[in-house]
């Protein structure tokens, strides 16, 4: 009802999450036997120290916005999207393939068409999952599950035998970097052209889920189905093709890992990229806002961190933990409101009831409007 | 055809119940837990931890057991940490478990840096692996003798564990609370027995199994550490769970048939042939499978409805 008073309690929440995983990333960067100081420290000069290292920090979040924008397309229309890895994989090699077979072609063609065939490929096989959940009503998040790890084992197949090349682990015809790469925005970064692409879809989806009658439609039929059915929505349509975007979207990220990053497809063109999207949108609450603001903060960790064990030898693994930390807390943020909630209102009903200044409280209306409000006003009393 | 009598000989069978082994421990817990109405795609992380307890442990203390018992201690308190999150804070099981996985991994290479220096794999003399068990009266038997002679300690428990959890489960009330608790959690609150903590005891009979699986994995199946050496099996083991329909034996069954597939996979690469393409085939499978089950499922019902109509006009 009062969505957008939760709004600010959950940016306090986020705020307070995160600085409890940072506190508990700086206790072990202590027990690594460095300050916190020197650990954090080493992590922002490792973001903004340089253009190059900015290029990539905006590269990374570039990578994490798309997946978890991805997650939140499928999402708004109740749809579970835990295959994107496996949708990045196969977008990736449909876009690499297109690149080795018109390896003689101009760039200007060259490019688009690999970004078509990644987002065709990349929704094709989000579309099995779809048609299965709307046909035979089985559950998409199990058969993403699966089909992710088919994807990757199928490339991996590819990559170890049909397609071998000298290289181990790395597609035939890609060994030598690749001829079609995007232009790089800043030199020796990984931040290239790609920024303008995802930038053209992040402004999409934002456009679509929040100002179209589509977006709403979406919105409807994910909160509720059999509403969305009853109004006359076609609400199998929805479904699918919302799936189907979030598919495209992350076969276009798999092009970019490819043209934009890594020049060629190996094995590893993804490393549980999507899995981090997926939960950055999950904590997010699929708001895009929220998602493309939360996202340059997940890069700025992970580079950071990586640039951390690089200069002080920290393991950058504290990023994962930091990460980690924040997604239980936010899950779970729900669930602590409401012990808090229920503690504070155990706590004022027997001072209540110690002064019986008032009788018309029960327990229960004081329960139930137990909120982060009631914190508020206490503080002003 | 030479090539086909080096491939299904006594070696492949010896090596499915190898692999199989880490994945039904795992199973078995995800099953529990999938009975109680927790979807846990955690066991990945789950059976990493162990992995690390054990080996860290059975290093310092060059004991063994001492391993398995601190991968079941880590196992506990995984349990308990997943359960206080989903059952007490209500929180979304999937992403507390993929959360899980996440930190699992980032936690296990962090300490692997942190207290032996080192990255990747952790492989040291000073592990001591698991006792393999050796029976001369069984040796002697032809065919079944080798096949089922000669393995790790926890190949032979697993199979004792196989038969616990069906009984747990069908046998006692603890197991009819836990299935009532995934099934009809309001039924079973009217009946006087708190849902809740049925699923807290799924969750962590959850963590005690993929301790188990962790331990058998880095002290029996090999004897070193690996960053993400649990490598899928937790997903296997999610497959199995779903292929399986939750049954020990028939999830028993299908982690078989999943291990069978998996060392089919190694010895193909002798010839040529990657063992990627058999990789696959348990995610296809265990897809076909579910549809398979919602379908008949569906149409079980619709039978079931068409029969009640049928006695109704009658």
């Amino acid at each position: 009802m009062n969505k957008f008073k939760i709004d600010y309690s959950y940016i306090l929440s986020l705020f307070i999450s995160i600085v409890v995983a940072l506190f508990i990333g700086a206790l072990l960067i202590m027990v690594t036997g460095h300050s916190p100081g020197e650990g954090y420290g080493a992590m922002i000069e490792g973001v903004f120290g340089n253009s190059r290292v900015f290029g990539n920090t905006v590269a990374k979040s570039m990578n994490l916005c798309l997946t978890a924008l991805a997650m939140a397309v499928a999402a708004k229309a109740g749809m579970f999207n835990v295959g994107g890895e496996g949708q990045l994989y196969l977008g990736g090699l449909a876009a690499t393939m297109v690149g080795v077979l018109m390896s003689s072609a101009s760039p200007t063609i060259v490019i688009p068409l690999a970004i078509i065939a990644g987002a065709i490929v990349g929704g094709a096989f989000a579309w099995i999952p779809a048609w299965l959940r709307v046909k035979f009503n089985v559950s998409e998040v199990i058969t993403t599950i699966m089909l992710n790890s088919a994807a990757i084992f199928f490339c991996k197949y590819l990559i170890n035998g049909p397609l071998k090349s000298t290289e181990k682990g790395v597609l035939a015809a890609t060994e030598n970097v690749f001829v079609f790469k995007l232009a790089k925005l800043i030199p020796a970064s990984n931040l290239t052209t790609a920024l303008f692409y995802s930038a053209v879809i992040a402004l999409l989806v934002w456009y679509v889920m929040g100002k179209t009658t589509l977006g709403l439609e979406m919105k409807v039929t994910g909160e509720n189905p059999k509403f969305s059915e009853f109004v006359g929505l076609k609400k199998d349509k929805l479904m699918i093709w919302s799936m189907i975007a979030s598919g495209a979207i992350c076969g276009v990220v798999g092009m970019m890992e490819v043209y934009g990053i890594q020049g060629r497809f190996t094995e590893n063109i993804s490393n549980e990229f999507y899995f981090d999207g997926m939960l950055l949108a999950m904590i997010m609450n699929y708001n895009p806002f929220g998602i493309i603001a939360m996202s340059f903060f997940f890069g700025t960790l992970k580079i950071g961190a990586y640039a951390m064990e690089l200069s002080t030898g920290i393991s950058g693994e504290i990023s994962q933990i930091i990460f980690a930390v924040i997604i239980f807390l936010m899950a779970a943020q729900g669930g602590f409101k409401q012990f808090f909630g229920d503690a504070f209102g155990k706590f004022k009903a027997k001072r209540y009831k110690a002064e019986e200044t008032d009788s018309r409280f029960s327990m229960e209306e004081l329960s139930d409007d137990m909120g982060l409000d009631d914190l508020g006003s206490k503080g002003e009393e | 055809m030479g090539n086909l009598s080096e491939i299904f000989n006594l070696g492949l069978f010896q090596n499915t119940l190898r692999t199989a082994t880490p994945v039904i421990l795992a199973a078995l817990g995800g099953l529990l837990t999938e009975q109680a109405g927790i979807m846990n795609i955690g066991m990945e992380g789950m059976m990493l931890v162990g992995c690390f307890a054990a080996v860290a442990v059975s290093f310092a203390m060059t004991n063994a057991l001492m391993g398995v018992f601190a991968a079941v201690m880590c196992g506990i308190i995984i349990g308990i940490f997943f359960a206080v999150f989903v059952v007490k804070l209500r929180s979304d099981e999937f992403i507390i478990g993929m959360a899980l996985n996440t930190f699992a991994a980032g936690t296990t290479v962090f300490l692997l840096r942190s207290i032996f220096g080192v990255k990747g794999t952790f492989a040291d003399k000073g592990i001591v692996p698991l006792p393999s068990v050796n029976l001369p009266w069984l040796e002697s038997i032809p065919v079944i003798g080798p096949l089922l002679n000669g393995h790790s300690i926890f190949v032979y428990v697993t199979w004792i564990f196989v038969f616990l959890v069906w009984f747990l489960l069908y046998k006692t009330p603890y197991g009819f609370w836990i299935r009532a608790a995934g099934e009809h959690p309001e039924s079973l609150a009217t009946a006087g027995i708190n849902p809740d903590k049925m699923k807290f005891i799924a969750s962590i009979l959850c963590g005690i199994l993929c301790g188990f699986a962790g331990a058998h994995l880095s002290l029996g199946y090999l004897t070193m550490f690996a960053e993400g050496m649990s490598a899928n099996r937790g997903f296997i083991a999610f497959a199995c769970v779903i292929f399986g329909m939750a049954n020990p034996p028939r999830v028993f069954l299908a982690a078989l048939l999943f291990g069978f597939l998996n060392a089919l996979g190694l010895r193909l690469q002798s010839v040529g042939i990657p063992s990627d393409i058999t990789a696959i085939t348990p995610y296809v499978v265990t897809v076909l499978m579910l549809v398979y089950i919602v379908t008949a499922g569906e149409s079980k019902k619709k039978r079931r409805a068409k029969r009640l109509v049928a006695e109704q006009k009658r």
